[in-house]
Parts: C-alpha cells; sequence; structure tokens
C-alpha cells in the first residue's frame, strides 16, 4: 500500500503531510527543499517523484510509506500498487493567491499571464485529476479540505486515521495544526 | 433522450431567485435558474474552447513552482 498526500501546489499538501508524519506515518522525504517563509515546517518532499512521468517505476519505493505527488503528477501512478489517496482541496481563488506569492519569492512570476486562461486551466485540469481518480480501482480517495484541517483538526485526525487504517497518535497531529494556526495569526 | 430532473426551491431562496429573474429581466425563475446552471456548469466542466493556452499556462506555472520539470 502506498500512501499518497495530493492536490494542487498550496492547497494544504505540506500541512498534510506534516500531520501524518506527528501521527507516526513513515515520510518518503529527502529534505531537498528547504523550509522557507512559504513552509517554515519544511515541504515533506522526494524530488525524485518529478520524474514519475519518465520513471514511473520509482514510486515503489513510497511502498509502506506515504509520499506527496503533485496533482499533475498523478496521472503518472503506475498500476500494479494499491493507492491511499488523500486528496486536498482549497478554494481556486487563494491556491492562486498563494502560488503567486510564492512565484514572486522564487522570481518566477509572470505578469504576462492571462488571469482568466490561468482560472480555466485549472478548472480543466482538476476535472481532469477527479475522473481519473475517480476511474481507478486500485486506488482509494479521501478529499480533505484545507479550511476544515483548520477548523476542525480532530475530527480530521479521526477520519483519518479511518480511512488509513492506522492507529496514528491523533493529539500530535492536531497539535501540529494547532501551532500552524498560531504562527499563522501571529504574522 | 437526456431525461429530465425536477429540482424544488422553496423559503428564502426562491424569493431572491425571483427578486433576481425579474431584476435582470429573466421571463420566469425557470429562465433564470436554467441560465445560472448553464454558466457554471461552463466553469466547472472542460471545454476545448482555449484548452490548449489554458493547459500550457498551468504546466509553466507548475514548473515556476518547482513542482515539475
Amino acid at each position: 500500500m502506498i500512501t499518497i498526500v495530493s492536490g494542487l501546489p498550496r492547497s494544504g499538501t505540506s500541512l498534510m503531510m506534516q500531520m501524518l508524519a506527528v501521527g507516526g506515518m513513515s515520510i518518503l522525504s529527502d529534505g531537498e527543499r528547504q523550509a522557507d517563509v512559504d513552509n517554515p515546517r519544511g515541504y515533506f518532499e522526494w524530488e525524485r517523484i518529478k520524474r514519475l512521468p519518465k520513471e514511473p517505476g520509482c514510486v515503489a519505493e513510497a511502498e509502506g510509506k506515504v509520499v506527496k505527488v503533485i496533482s499533475q503528477l498523478l496521472l503518472a501512478l503506475p498500476g500494479g500498487h494499491e493507492y491511499r489517496v488523500i486528496f486536498m482541496q482549497r478554494p481556486l481563488a487563494e491556491v492562486l493567491l498563494s502560488q503567486e506569492q510564492m512565484l514572486r519569492r522564487r522570481g518566477t512570476f509572470d505578469p504576462a499571464v492571462d488571469t482568466s486562461t490561468l482560472v480555466k486551466g485549472f478548472q480543466n485540469h482538476l476535472y481532469e485529476i477527479n475522473t481519473w481518480l475517480n476511474s481507478k480501482p486500485n486506488l482509494k480517495v479521501m478529499r480533505v479540505h484545507y479550511h476544515r484541517v483548520l477548523n476542525e483538526p480532530k475530527a480530521i485526525a479521526e477520519k483519518l486515521t479511518q480511512f488509513l487504517e492506522l492507529p496514528l497518535d491523533l493529539e500530535a497531529m492536531v497539535r501540529q495544526v494547532d501551532e500552524t494556526l498560531y504562527r499563522q495569526r501571529g504574522k | 433522450m437526456f431525461g429530465s430532473h425536477k429540482v424544488k426551491i422553496e423559503g428564502e431562496l426562491l424569493d431572491k431567485a425571483k427578486q433576481c429573474a425579474e431584476a435582470c429581466g429573466y421571463e420566469s425563475v425557470d429562465e433564470f435558474v436554467l441560465h445560472m446552471l448553464e454558466k457554471e456548469i461552463k466553469k466547472v466542466l472542460p471545454s476545448d474552447e482555449g484548452s490548449a493556452p489554458s493547459k500550457e499556462v498551468v504546466k509553466k506555472r507548475l514548473q515556476g513552482l518547482g513542482y515539475i520539470e
């Protein structure tokens, strides 16, 4: 069984990875992408997953673990494994705004991009991904709304333990969200 | 045949829908609701219109964020 945390970039995937890590799950991450102002607690990413379209076999390393796979790369997941996907959802306007802030900090923001084209592109992308997720018999999906994680961390943590069928440390998971909220409010 | 489906609208939502239909010049609440539904469906379901450039824009953004090669 491979557990995947997915969603659009800036939809709360790193927060979910943090929760699962403190909850006791084994994380597949290389720490290459260092914590920064966009994700002060780190990204919990595995750089090699970017090569999934060219090297689909690399996902076998995540067997028994949890790995972050951005939504675009889900389509490249090979058959032959059982997957549990935690798919993060957040209002698109918030996601795009957060992405823009991150792009500006990285120096890769392109002001010439037409916003309506971008919105349409991501709406089409989400439709494609959700259709794909619903069509795979070897894949179970739990959709998690980012704001529900922030507002009802205990309820979400409990649902996660049921979905993953693992005895996760609920208190630690809730504490992780509380500390994130505390940090956000302190800004 | 595509069949048909009825939706019951009542209470405050119906009142507001009537107000909107009148304010916007629709002949009935039905016409207003159908138009709104068509607009929302266009937003959610993928359309071929401009899909190539929008796909490219998404790809470039994800590359800019460092999530894909």
